[in-house]
C-alpha cells in the first residue's frame, strides 16, 4: 500500500471542476450545442380530474416556426403499466400522452415543437383543450377514509405497545403535520434528445444515468444498449432527478416524430406540477417513559398520499424503529390516493419528516419528565439496532450530543420556557438527534493510465454524476491517493452511460460508492501490473508501467458491500443544536445560530462535506420557516407556483452555522470507511428549531412550516407558563 | 409570452402619443412586475412603450420644504439618496425592505406605484379572478385567502396591495404627478391614488388611460426623527409583507404633535390609519396610547376565513412600530 499523498482523501482541496463552473464552461443539459436542435414546450392540464373532450390546435399550427403539436391523439404508443398502481421506482416506465384522462392539475396534455423557444412557448398557449371535469380528490384529511395499507413492509411492530404505554409514568400523544414541499434544484429539469439509427441520445439532467437509460429503454421498448444518456454536470436534484420523468419521454418522442434533436426545458412553474414533490404527512405519535427516562413504548403512525396511478410511500416511521432502545414499538404507514402527481423521494425521504415528529415528541416527553432532552436521549441510546437486532457498524450519537452540547453552550439553557429574554426577544435553545442510513452499492469504474513525459496521468470513468456535491473532487482525490500521484495528474469523467455502471447520486450512497469504485479500479491496475512482472516489490505506478514497458494501461474494477456490511446496521448519526430568538409579539423569529455535529465516517474532503451539511441545514431551515406548497381546495392546483411564493431560506435567515465532524473509523460501512453526508444535515433541523421555539415561548408548534401567522395564533402549553 | 411591439420613446410626448395611438399598449418601467405578468399571460399588452429612459430621474427639493421624486428613478437610488435618507428615513426604510437589491435596482418609482396584487388567483389564468377577468368571479373570496384583506374588501375582490413603498407614502402623505396626452398635467392626492375594489376590482388606482406618472411629491419632512417600518414576513428578506406598518411621529416637548400611520397587507390600497393618527395627536408617546390607537385602527377589521391572524398581528404590529418609532431617537 502506498502512503497518502498530500492531495489524497481527507484534504480540503478546491473543487476540481470549480474553475469550469465559475467561468460558465461546465455544460448542463440544455447547454449542449447540438446542431439542428429545435425547441419544445409542454402543455399542462388546467383541471385536476376528468377527460379531454376536444383539442383545437388550429391557431397554434398557424404560428411561425411551429413544427409539430403532439397530444394523446397523435402520440406514439408507449409501453403501459402492467399493473394498477405500480410502485414509482427510479427505473419504472413513464408513459405520457397515452390517453385523454387527466389525473392531476398540470399533467402534461400536449407538446409544441418549434424552431425557437419563444415560438414554442407562444404556440403552446394557443392550443385549446376542452375537458369533462370531475370532482378531484385532493384533501388528505377529507379523503382519509380511502386510506389503504400499501405493502407489508409498511407496518412493523415489536413488543406490546399497549402494555408499554400502561407501564409509563409520563406519556405524550400528539400529531405532527408536514406539508407538501418541492425539491426545486437550481438547474431546471432539461433534456436535448435525438434519434439516430434507432438509437436515442439524451443530454439530460439526471441523478442516475443507468436508471434513466432503463426507463427510456423500457418505455420505448428498445434495448438499453440503444440508449445513451449524458449528464456531465447536474445543477442539483434533491431526489427530483433520480429517474427519467415524463418530459424526458416527451422530448424523445418528439425527436423521433420530427427527425430532429429536440430540447425541452421544464419551467420553474412546471417543476411544481411535473417533477414530483415531498408528500404531506400526518404523523401520530405515542410515547411513554418511566420516571427515570426509560422509554417504554413508541408508536408512529403516518398518513400520507400517493397518486391515483402510481404508488410511492415515504417511510416516516423508519427512524422510530431504530433510533432508540424501546421494547414496545409500532410503526405504520397508510396512503390515500389523491388527484395529485405521485410524490417522490426528496432529500432524506422519511428521515427528514419522520425525525421532525420523533425528535419533537422526544422533547415533549423530556419536558414532561423534567429531564434534560440530551440526557433523555442518551439514556435510551443503543449500540444494537432494535428493529433487526443487528449491531450498528458504528454509532456515535451520544458523542455527537455531548460534544455538540459543549460547543453550543447548552449548559446555559434554562428548562423553563421563556426564561431567557432580551428586549422584545424570547430566547430558546433546542436540540435534535440526527440519523440517516449510510447505504453503499455496487459500483464499477474504469481507470486509464498514460505515461507521458515521465509522469503518470490517470483518467477515471464511471457513469456517476456530480449533482453539485463534489463527486469529481472526491473521486480525483481517491485516485490520487491509491495511485499515489498528484491530483493534477488525475482527470475524472462522469455522467455518460458509455462508462461503467454506478448507482448514481441519491440516497446518500454516492460518495461511499464512487470512492470505493474508483479505489478498486486503481488497485486492480496496480495488482495487474504487478502480476505481469511477477513481483511483489512496492513499486510506484510509474515504475510499474515503465518496467512493463507500457505507455498506457487500462482496467476496470467493481466495489461491492461486504458480508460484514450486510450483518450490520449502517447509519450516519448526528445532532443539531439551535438558538432561536422569537419576537414576543409579532410571531417573527430568527435562527441565531446552529451547531451541527456529525459522525459520518471518513471525511473525504472537508470542504465538500461542509457544503453538504450546510446545504442540508439550509433546506432543513426551509422546512421550518416557510417551505410549503399549498393546494387550492377546489381546483387542485398549487397556488404557490414560483419562488415569489414558495419561500426558501435567504442568507439572512441563517446566521451562524458551526459544523463539526467527529473522527469516526467505520470499516464495516466499506473499506474506505466513507458514510453518507448528503441527507444527514436536513434530518435534525426542524425538530431542533421547533424545540427551541418551545423553550423560548412554551408553544408547541407541531405543524410545519412554523410561520408568523401560526405562531401568533398558538397558545403556550398549559404546563409551560 | 405573446408577441408584442417594443417602442422606445425619445421623449415624453412620443411616449404619450404612442400610448394614445394604441389602446392595448402599456408603459414599461423596470419591467419587474409587468414582464413577469406577461410571462404568466396575465398582462397581454400588444405594445410596450419604454419610459424608464425618459428622464424624470431627479430628486429635487421644493420651495415648500418638500421634495419631488422622479418617477423613473430606481427604487434603489431613491431609497439610498442622501436627502431621502435624511429627511424621509421612513420611506427609505420601507423601500429597502422590499424585494431584493437586484429588483430594487431595476424597479422604478412609477412602476412601484402600479405594481399589481400578488393574489395567486390573479396569477393563474385557469382560475377565476375579477381583477384579471372582470365578471369571472373572485376565487379568493371563498378560496385560499390567508394573505388577503381585512379592510375595505367586498365580494368582488379581497386582494391586497403589495407595495412597501406605498405604505410609507401613505403614512407620510404624498401626491402623484401625471402627464396626460393632451399635454396637461394633474396631481393626485396619495389617498385618492389607489382605490378599493368597489364594483371595478380590475382597477387598482384612479389613473386614467394613457396617463404617464412623472413624479411623486413629498410634503415637508415631519418624521425624520421618529419613524419605523415594521414588516412581518415569513423570511428575513425577499418576501412580501403578511402585514406591515409605517409609523412616523413628530414629537415636540414630549407630546405627539403629528402622527403618520399606515398599514400594508391589509387592504386593496395602502391603508392609512386616519383615526389612530388623529387619536395620537396631542397625546403622550406612551404604550397605553399606542395600544389604544391600535385598538381604534383595528376596530373595523373584517377578517376572511383564513386571515383572522391579521387582526391580532395588526394590533401588535401597530404598537410595536409606534414604540420603535418613538424609541428610535428618544
Ligand atoms: C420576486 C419579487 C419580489 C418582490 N418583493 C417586493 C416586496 O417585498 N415589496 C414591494 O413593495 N415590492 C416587491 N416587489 C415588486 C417590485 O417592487 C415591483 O415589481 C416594482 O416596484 C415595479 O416597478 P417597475 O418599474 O419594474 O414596474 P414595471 O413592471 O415596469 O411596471 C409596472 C406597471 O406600471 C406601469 N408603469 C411603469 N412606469 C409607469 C409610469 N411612469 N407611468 C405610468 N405607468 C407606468 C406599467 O405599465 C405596468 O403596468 C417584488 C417583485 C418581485 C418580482
Ligand atoms: S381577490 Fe381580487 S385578485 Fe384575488 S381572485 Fe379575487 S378578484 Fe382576483
Amino acid at each position: 500500500m502506498k502512503n497518502t499523498t498530500p492531495s489524497g482523501t481527507g484534504n480540503p482541496i478546491d473543487r476540481v471542476e470549480g474553475h469550469l463552473k465559475v467561468r460558465g464552461m461546465a455544460k448542463y443539459a440544455s447547454e449542449f450545442p447540438v446542431s439542428g436542435k429545435v425547441y419544445a414546450q409542454a402543455i399542462n392540464s388546467t383541471i385536476a380530474k376528468g377527460e379531454i373532450t376536444a383539442i383545437d390546435t388550429s391557431e397554434a399550427e398557424k404560428q411561425e416556426g411551429v413544427i409539430e403539436i403532439i397530444t394523446y391523439k397523435n402520440a406514439e404508443k408507449l409501453k403501459r403499466y402492467d399493473e394498477e398502481l405500480p410502485s414509482l421506482l427510479p427505473d419504472v416506465i413513464q408513459p405520457v400522452l397515452q390517453s385523454p384522462k387527466v389525473h392531476y392539475y398540470g399533467e402534461y396534455v400536449g407538446l409544441v415543437v418549434a424552431e425557437t423557444f419563444e415560438q414554442a412557448q407562444y404556440a403552446a398557449r394557443l392550443v385549446r383543450f376542452e375537458y369533462r371535469t370531475e370532482e378531484p380528490r385532493i384533501h388528505l384529511d377529507r379523503q382519509r377514509s380511502d386510506a389503504y395499507k400499501p405493502e407489508e413492509s409498511s407496518d412493523y411492530s415489536r413488543g406490546d405497545v399497549a402494555a408499554g404505554m400502561a407501564e409509563a409514568d409520563e406519556k405524550v400523544e400528539v400529531t405532527y403535520h408536514t406539508p407538501i414541499e418541492h425539491h426545486h434544484p437550481m438547474e431546471l429539469h432539461a433534456i436535448i434528445a435525438s434519434w439516430e439509427n434507432g438509437e436515442v441520445k439524451a443530454y439530460a439532467s439526471q441523478q442516475m444515468i443507468d436508471n434513466a437509460a432503463i426507463t427510456i429503454a423500457n418505455t420505448f421498448q428498445i434495448p438499453k444498449e440503444k440508449v445513451r444518456v449524458i449528464a456531465p454536470y447536474v445543477g442539483g436534484g434533491f431526489g427530483s432527478k433520480l429517474h427519467a420523468k415524463q418530459h424526458v419521454i416527451l422530448a424523445i418522442m418528439a425527436a423521433r416524430k420530427i427527425g430532429r434533436p429536440v430540447q425541452l426545458t421544464v419551467t420553474r412553474q412546471q417543476m411544481f406540477t411535473n417533477t414530483n414533490f415531498r408528500q404531506q404527512n400526518e404523523q401520530k405519535m405515542q410515547l411513554g417513559a418511566k420516571k427515570d427516562g426509560t422509554l417504554t413504548a413508541l408508536v408512529h403512525e403516518t398518513l400520507s398520499h400517493t397518486s391515483t396511478y402510481e404508488e410511492y410511500q415515504e417511510s416516516c416511521g423508519t427512524v422510530s424503529k431504530m433510533l432508540y432502545k424501546v421494547p414496545n414499538n409500532k410503526v405504520s404507514h397508510r396512503l390515500v390516493p389523491l388527484n395529485l402527481q405521485t410524490p417522490f423521494a426528496m432529500r432524506a425521504p422519511g428521515e427528514a419528516t419522520g425525525s421532525f415528529a420523533l425528535e419533537s415528541a422526544i422533547d415533549e416527553l423530556a419536558w414532561k419528565l423534567k429531564m434534560d432532552p440530551i440526557e433523555f436521549r442518551i439514556k435510551n441510546d443503543t449500540q444494537t439496532d432494535p428493529s433487526n437486532n443487528k449491531p450498528f457498524s458504528s454509532r456515535l450519537l451520544t458523542e455527537c450530543l455531548r460534544i455538540g452540547a459543549d460547543k453550543f453552550g447548552w449548559e446555559r439553557r434554562k428548562m423553563k420556557p421563556g426564561a431567557q429574554q432580551e428586549g422584545n426577544w424570547l430566547i430558546g435553545y433546542g436540540v435534535s438527534g440526527a440519523s440517516r442510513a449510510a447505504p453503499y452499492r455496487e459500483t464499477s469504474s474504469k481507470v486509464k493510465l498514460e505515461l507521458k513525459g515521465g509522469k503518470v496521468y490517470a483518467t477515471i470513468q464511471m457513469d456517476a454524476t456530480d449533482i453539485g456535491t463534489g463527486s469529481y473532487t472526491i473521486i480525483t482525490q481517491t485516485a490520487s491517493e491509491y495511485l499515489d500521484i498528484p491530483v493534477d495528474q488525475v482527470s475524472v469523467e462522469l455522467g455518460d452511460s458509455l462508462f461503467p455502471v454506478t448507482p448514481g447520486s441519491g440516497g446518500s450512497w454516492g460518495a461511499a460508492s464512487y470512492a470505493n469504485g474508483a479505489r478498486v479500479a486503481c488497485m486492480n491496475a496496480i495488482r495487474e501490473l504487478n502480476q505481469k512482472l511477477n513481483t511483489d516489490e512496492d513499486l510506484s505506478i510509474q515504475a510499474l508501467l515503465e518496467k512493463n514497458e507500457l505507455s498506457s494501461y487500462e482496467t476496470t474494477g467493481t466495489a461491492k458491500p461486504s458480508e460484514a456490511f450486510k450483518k450490520h446496521s449502517v447509519y450516519s448519526f448526528g445532532a443539531n443544536f439551535a438558538e432561536v430568538w422569537v419576537d414576543k409579539d409579532t410571531g417573527m423569529y430568527r435562527i441565531k445560530r446552529m451547531v451541527n455535529v456529525g459522525a459520518c465516517g471518513k471525511i473525504l474532503n472537508p470542504k465538500t462535506a461542509f457544503g453538504q451539511i450546510i446545504g442540508g441545514l439550509t433546506m432543513g431551515a426551509g422546512m421550518v420557516i416557510a417551505e410549503q406548497s399549498r393546494i387550492e381546495p377546489k381546483y387542485g392546483n398549487f397556488i404557490t407556483r414560483s419562488f415569489a411564493d414558495y419561500h426558501v431560506p435567504v442568507n439572512l435567515d441563517l446566521a451562524n452555522i458551526d459544523v463539526v465532524f467527529l473522527p469516526e473509523e467505520d470499516k464495516i460501512a466499506n473499506e474506505m470507511g466513507v458514510k453518507g453526508i448528503g441527507e444527514l444535515g436536513i434530518t435534525s433541523v426542524a425538530a431542533s428549531i421547533a424545540n427551541a421555539i418551545f423553550n423560548a415561548t412554551g408553544k408547541r408548534m407541531r405543524d410545519l412550516p412554523i410561520t408568523p401567522e401560526k405562531l401568533i395564533m398558538a397558545e403556550p402549553e398549559p404546563d409551560a407558563i | 409570452m405573446r408577441p408584442f411591439v417594443f417602442t422606445q420613446a425619445q421623449n415624453q410626448e412620443q411616449a404619450l402619443a404612442a400610448a394614445a395611438a394604441n389602446e392595448t399598449a402599456k408603459y414599461l418601467g423596470g419591467g419587474t412586475n409587468l414582464i413577469d405578468l406577461m410571462k404568466e399571460d396575465v398582462e397581454r399588452p400588444s405594445e410596450l412603450i419604454e419610459v424608464a429612459g425618459l428622464g424624470f430621474q431627479e430628486i429635487k427639493s421644493n420651495q415648500n420644504g418638500g421634495y419631488t421624486l422622479g418617477a423613473m428613478l430606481s427604487n434603489a437610488d431613491t431609497a439610498n439618496h442622501p436627502d431621502i435618507r435624511r429627511h424621509y428615513p421612513l420611506l427609505s426604510m420601507a423601500m429597502l425592505s422590499a424585494a431584493t437589491a437586484q429588483i430594487r435596482n431595476m424597479a422604478t418609482n412609477g412602476g412601484n406605484l402600479l405594481q399589481r396584487t400578488r393574489c395567486p388567483y390573479f396569477y393563474e389564468t385557469s382560475m377565476p379572478c375579477n381583477k384579471r377577468e372582470p365578471g369571472s368571479g373572485c376565487g379568493a373570496r371563498n378560496g385560499m385567502n390567508a394573505l388577503h384583506a381585512i379592510f375595505g374588501w367586498n365580494e368582488q375582490c379581497v386582494a391586497v396591495n403589495p407595495s412597501d413603498m406605498c405604505v410609507a407614502l401613505a403614512a407620510i402623505g404624498a401626491k402623484v404627478q401625471v402627464q396626460r396626452v393632451n399635454g396637461t398635467t394633474r396631481t393626485i392626492d396619495f389617498s385618492d391614488f389607489h382605490r378599493l375594489p368597489g364594483d371595478q376590482p380590475e382597477a387598482d388606482n384612479t389613473l386614467q388611460p394613457n396617463e404617464l406618472i412623472t413624479a411623486i411629491e413629498l410634503p415637508k419632512p415631519a418624521f425624520s426623527k421618529h419613524y419605523y417600518y415594521l414588516k412581518i414576513r415569513e423570511r428575513s428578506s425577499y418576501a412580501f409583507a403578511l402585514i406591515s406598518v409605517a409609523a412616523g411621529l413628530q414629537i415636540e416637548n414630549g407630546t405627539i404633535v403629528r402622527a403618520g400611520l399606515a398599514m400594508g397587507g391589509v387592504a386593496h390600497k395602502p391603508w392609512k390609519l386616519t383615526r389612530a393618527e388623529e387619536f395620537l395627536t396631542g397625546k403622550l408617546p406612551q404604550t397605553k396610547n399606542f395600544e389604544q390607537a391600535a385598538e381604534l385602527a383595528m376596530r373595523e377589521a373584517r377578517p376572511l376565513e383564513d386571515n383572522e391572524y391579521k387582526v391580532e398581528m395588526g394590533k401588535k404590529a401597530i404598537v410595536r412600530a409606534l414604540t420603535q418609532a418613538y424609541e428610535k431617537n428618544a
